[in-house]
């Protein structure tokens, strides 16, 4: 009794080291270049920190500052404005694709090529491309306005038009993602039941609405959800095509936290709205996801 | 007979819709491609231009010329291959064992890798940097590799297919014997090679277009990769278009090939990490 028992614990201890010897490569990364950050950043807001310099510690000093900050306050605010227009525009505008590449359509495996291949692009070629297509005097789009007597745009460093081409930026860049979500969502639903509607007389128009949209709930939460955060991370387009201008227009909270850590050198401080910043990430994923789970049941 | 009549005239401006928007869509695109083959100076935006004159070469010479863009490529190439085959190995050697062997504390390490997945890297560059600072790192291939090798999305991709895997399977096509790590390495990784090379392309793709951190931890020109390297570049040629459209189009060809090629597998990946998430 007690050998086998001896024997079994040795079995266990045996896999359990094994276990942790497949887990170990990819924890040294994942603690090392993802948790550990995390707790560091922590530490790092307590302190006044400055890049290369010295640190001292000066407790929840830095989170006292950031909620009297003006410029935090502006930067959260162009954040969430760029999440409020982008994510129903990168949202409706993939599902509308998603619907044409999984109609009958010939040619699909040719638009959809076509609608996702810019979001195998690098940010620096995508935002390089567009800030000539969006360039006053040169710019490609320019040359139109001008043609159609509209004149000369100066996009980038025009108050709100900024935000429309970075938009245009956007949405041309990352729908594809979100369409390759909604046809994976779309083909999952059987032609059966589109097939039973038709029988029954439902218009193209009803069944997308009391079929399609209702059977790919689940899918239009994702891509919301994926959407959301990928808008609040909001940093390359509008510092490398207006550099967050004009003035400070533009400059997103990523932006922020970047300049006031490696322009500045303010790190304490930058750990701190970093950790702001991630929070309300984090809140934004749990409040949506137990939105969407509650619908559910 | 008359409903199919009355059809086709929507099912037309449906077609041309769809093959404007299509087209329009890839037109910056190849536009850029068109303009790299342009000789210097060329204005580019006035697309009738385009067509006219002859088609050169030159100017993927001249980049070479005006910056260091030949190692910019072999640096995004190398840190894109060694990240990508590593972390190929070390997401499906994690992903094994969680799906495949019993040891304590499994259900937490799971959830903790699940929950790093929300982690944005935008909200941890601060301290990364300082870190790496601390570490000698910046300016090194170590040091851009070492956090894109922290990859937990590989590891739900791998466990997921194998979950799918039957015990049975793996049980009947080993001898007796046969330890955990040969049971992956002869089972295991032979029938996951489709899922292996979702988690490779993706991994090479957000590699070599990789913007945010190699930014902030390369100072120097000699060891930046292209995503740095052609804002800069771009910046000191703002007024001309070809050069920077041709180091653009060096920068993209690499993915757009992958992508034509694994567009699939692509796809396919896109859709597993996804929806069934």
């Amino acid at each position: 009794m007690n050998r086998v028992n001896m024997d079994m614990r040795k079995k266990i201890l045996k896999e359990n080291i094994i276990a942790w010897c497949f887990l170990l490569p990819f924890l040294f990364f994942f603690i090392g270049f993802l948790l550990y950050p995390i707790i560091k950043g922590v530490e790092l807001s307590l302190f006044d920190a400055i890049l290369g310099g010295k640190s001292e510690f000066i407790g929840p000093a830095n989170y006292r500052d950031m909620f009297q900050d003006k410029a935090f306050w502006e930067a959260l605010f162009n954040t969430l404005f760029f999440v409020v227009i982008s994510t129903p525009a990168i949202v409706l505008i993939g599902f509308a694709f998603a619907l044409v590449i999984n109609s009958t359509l010939k040619g699909r495996t040719f638009i959809r090529t076509c609608f996702f291949s810019p979001y195998v692009l690098s940010m620096s070629v995508v935002t390089g491309l567009w800030i000539f297509i969006f360039q006053p005097y040169t710019g490609l789009i320019t040359q139109l306005t001008m043609k159609l007597g509209v004149g000369e745009m100066y996009w980038l460093n025009t108050k709100w038009l900024v935000w429309i081409a970075i938009l245009i930026t956007t949405v041309w860049w990352t729908v594809g993602f979100n369409m390759i979500l909604f046809l994976a969502g779309l083909q999952d639903i059987p032609d059966e039941i589109y097939e039973a509607a038709k029988i029954d007389g439902a218009s193209s128009g009803q069944s997308l609405f009391k079929i399609t949209i209702p059977m790919l709930k689940s899918t239009i939460s994702l891509v919301i959800l994926l959407q959301t955060i990928a808008s609040f991370k909001l940093f390359g387009q509008t510092y490398l095509m207006a550099g967050g201008g004009p003035g400070t227009h533009t400059r997103t909270i990523v932006h922020y936290i970047y300049e006031t850590g490696f322009t500045n050198r303010k790190m304490g401080y930058a750990a701190t709205m970093s950790f702001a910043f991630f929070i309300v990430v984090f809140i934004i994923t749990m409040l949506q996801n137990k939105l969407f789970a509650d619908k559910d049941n | 007979m008359e409903k199919i009549k009355k059809m086709k005239p929507g099912r037309w401006i449906a077609y041309i819709l769809a093959y404007a928007i299509a087209l329009l869509w890839l037109f910056p695109v190849v536009w850029m491609i068109i303009s790299s083959f342009k000789s210097y100076g060329t204005p580019v935006s006035i697309l009738p231009e385009l067509f006219k004159g002859e088609f050169t070469f030159d100017n993927y010479v001249t980049i070479t010329e005006k910056a260091p863009v030949l190692r910019w490529i072999f640096n995004s190439f190398f840190v894109a291959m060694v990240v990508t085959v590593g972390t190929i190995l070390i997401t499906s050697l994690a992903a094994y064992a969680i799906s495949k062997l019993r040891f304590l504390g499994k259900k937490y390490v799971f959830a903790i890798i699940t929950a790093g997945m929300m982690v944005p890297m935008e909200a941890i560059i601060i301290p990364l940097y300082q870190n790496m600072a601390k570490l000698g790192l910046l300016n090194s291939y170590i040091g851009l590799m070492c956090p894109s090798l922290a990859a937990p999305i590989g590891v739900l991709i791998m466990k997921r297919f194998y979950d799918s895997i039957p015990q049975d399977l793996i049980e009947a096509g080993m001898l007796d014997g046969a330890n955990d790590f040969q049971r992956w390495w002869k089972i295991c990784v032979p029938i996951s090679k489709s899922s292996m090379a979702a988690v490779g392309i993706f991994t090479f793709i957000n590699s070599w277009n990789n913007f945010l951190w190699p930014f902030l931890s390369i100072t120097s020109e000699k060891m930046m990769t292209l995503p740095v390297g052609i804002p800069q570049f771009q910046g000191a040629n703002l007024s001309e278009f070809t050069l920077p459209m041709t180091i653009s189009v060096v920068a993209s060809v690499p993915a757009i090939i992958m992508f034509l090629i694994f567009q699939k597998h692509i796809i396919k990946g896109i859709a597993m990490s996804g929806i069934k998430g």
